[in-house]
């Protein structure tokens, strides 16, 4: 993608981000059970909705990666990733903050944390492995089955809520619950803030895509030069 | 393929039942790891009941990956590894037999564990040895399967002996949960019902799925 | 507990973009070192040819 497109996209995504916390603040109401804490959520599920996006895009590339042999689709697997774990981390932050008002406690472990943490560790892994093999046909194929691996674990923990009754609560979305459970108003800033992290994540990913590009492209040229 | 994924899992067991390294060393490993329990806790207390199947297979986990470990890496003294992959043997039958061989391992480390454990913690493990048997096999056969996989993946690292176990255990958190839930249920002598049946169809469910990708995906990660 | 509620919420929206900052900042960071590499390795490719 050229710059400009990048930029657009970042700049719109930057507006809609702003103008969502506007509405959040200043619109919505505070909830009845929770107070003004539960808006923590605009971000907490939105932010998991893309960590998941982002590994999923990553097993996908990874699987193109491996059954064309193409560099290309193993440098967006490394930057979906990681573009990935960074929400991971805001998704376990602001769960834990949310969770010592709501519980009491910054952490508890039942099955829906528990393998979000899991699966947090298993895509560090990921990074680690890749850092650690200098054949790049080799790391290619080998992280590239790690990361469809990994993505059973995703799915683990996106279905938890629905296998064990954990502490953390259960679906509240209505494509899930089938509606009736959270006012439309408070569902949609949701998916709107989930959108706006969206374009910004297709902004940090194509960004570290571009930077792996790069590097391997470095990696080849210092092969030649010390070859040669 | 099966033929040929039988003789690499009877080379492989026939190699190690003739030296013992790894089985030896894990077993040795094992028995150590069961002693030092006694200190973690007060071994004559009720309460280890309800922590005997989280003992148990932390210990199988760990010392299944040691075991593991060796699969490939055994393979490359000699170049065997390269002749392996060259041979007319599919890289999925190599996994298959491989891992074949590893469940024979880590079931002997647990036939040998799970009496020694019984014995000295005074808990009779074999109340229900059916259930016993379907729990030990199925989480063996995802210790080894998985630590295969991810042995051949990691076997050409420099740090391979710390990588495995980093990108192993987190794999196989579901199986082990699985197990440890299960084995603490058998162990109280009642079979598994209810809530617990999640378990099993988890553990299958685990296995199934972990089977079919990585036969499926062997090819890419040794051969070209 | 409504002032505790409302400094969380605050300190959960803080998390959020901190992580994020941080994020970009070691994006560019990274990036910079990769042109800086670029520069070096385009030098002794020159010099290898002269």
């Amino acid at each position: 993608m050229s710059d400009k497109i990048l930029l657009t996209v970042g700049l719109a995504s930057a507006a809609f981000l702003v103008r969502n916390l506007y509405q959040m603040f200043m619109v919505l109401p505070d909830e009845a059970a929770q107070g003004a804490i539960y808006r923590i959520m605009y971000f907490h599920i939105p932010s998991w909705f893309s960590c998941f996006t982002c590994f999923f895009a990553s097993g996908l590339a990874s699987g193109y990666a491996i059954w064309k042999k193409n560099f290309r689709g193993d440098s967006l697997a490394v930057a979906a990733t990681e573009v990935g774990l960074a929400f991971t981390a805001i998704g376990l932050a602001t769960g834990m903050i949310w969770a010592k008002i709501i519980w009491g406690i910054w952490w508890t472990w039942d099955a829906r944390l528990t393998w979000a943490f899991i699966t947090a560790l298993i895509y560090a892994g990921y990074l680690m492995m890749r850092s650690m093999i200098d054949d790049p046909g080799e790391r290619m194929r080998v992280t590239g089955v790690l990361s469809i691996f990994a993505f059973t674990s995703v799915v683990i923990t996106y279905k938890a809520i629905d296998w064990w009754r954990t502490q953390h609560p259960g679906a509240i979305l209505s494509f899930r619950t089938g509606g009736g459970n959270t006012d439309p108003a408070m569902e949609a800033m949701i998916y709107q803030n989930w959108f706006a992290l969206l374009l910004l994540t297709v902004v940090l990913v194509a960004v570290r895509f571009r930077m792996e590009e790069s590097r391997r492209e470095i990696e080849g040229l210092r092969r030649a030069v010390y070859a040669g | 393929m099966l033929r040929q994924a039988w003789l690499v899992c009877v080379k492989d067991v026939r190699m190690e039942f003739r030296g013992k390294e790894a089985l030896n060393a894990a077993l040795a490993f094992a028995l150590v790891v069961l002693i030092l329990f006694s200190f973690a806790f007060d071994p004559t207390s009720e309460q280890i009941r309800e922590i005997t199947g989280g003992l148990l297979w932390i210990l199988f986990a760990f010392s299944g990956v040691l075991l593991v470990n060796r699969s490939f890496a055994r393979e490359q003294s000699n170049d065997c590894l390269d002749i392996l992959i060259a041979s007319r043997v599919p890289a999925s039958a190599l996994l298959l037999g491989k891992a074949m061989a590893n469940l024979v391992f880590i079931l002997t480390v647990e036939a040998v564990c799970l009496p020694v454990f019984s014995l000295l913690y005074n808990i009779n493990l074999f109340l229900l040895p059916q259930w016993l048997l379907l729990v030990c096999l199925l989480t063996s056969w995802a210790i080894s399967l998985l630590g295969t996989v991810f042995a051949a993946m990691t076997v050409n690292l420099r740090l391979r002996e710390l990588m495995l176990p980093v990108i192993v255990y987190p794999m196989i958190i579901p199986a082990l949960a699985g197990a440890m839930q299960l084995t603490n249920v058998v162990a109280l002598g009642k079979p598994p019902e209810g809530d617990d049946l999640i378990w099993v169809r988890l553990l299958v469910g685990f296995d199934i799925i972990f089977t079919a990708l990585a036969l499926g995906l062997m090819d890419t990660i040794l051969v070209d | 507990m409504d002032q505790r509620n409302f400094t969380y919420m605050f300190y959960g929206f803080a998390a959020a973009w901190l992580i994020l900052a941080l994020y970009v900042v070691s994006l560019v960071a990274r990036g910079r070192k990769l042109s800086e590499q670029v520069e070096t390795l385009k030098r002794t490719i020159k010099q290898e040819k002269a």
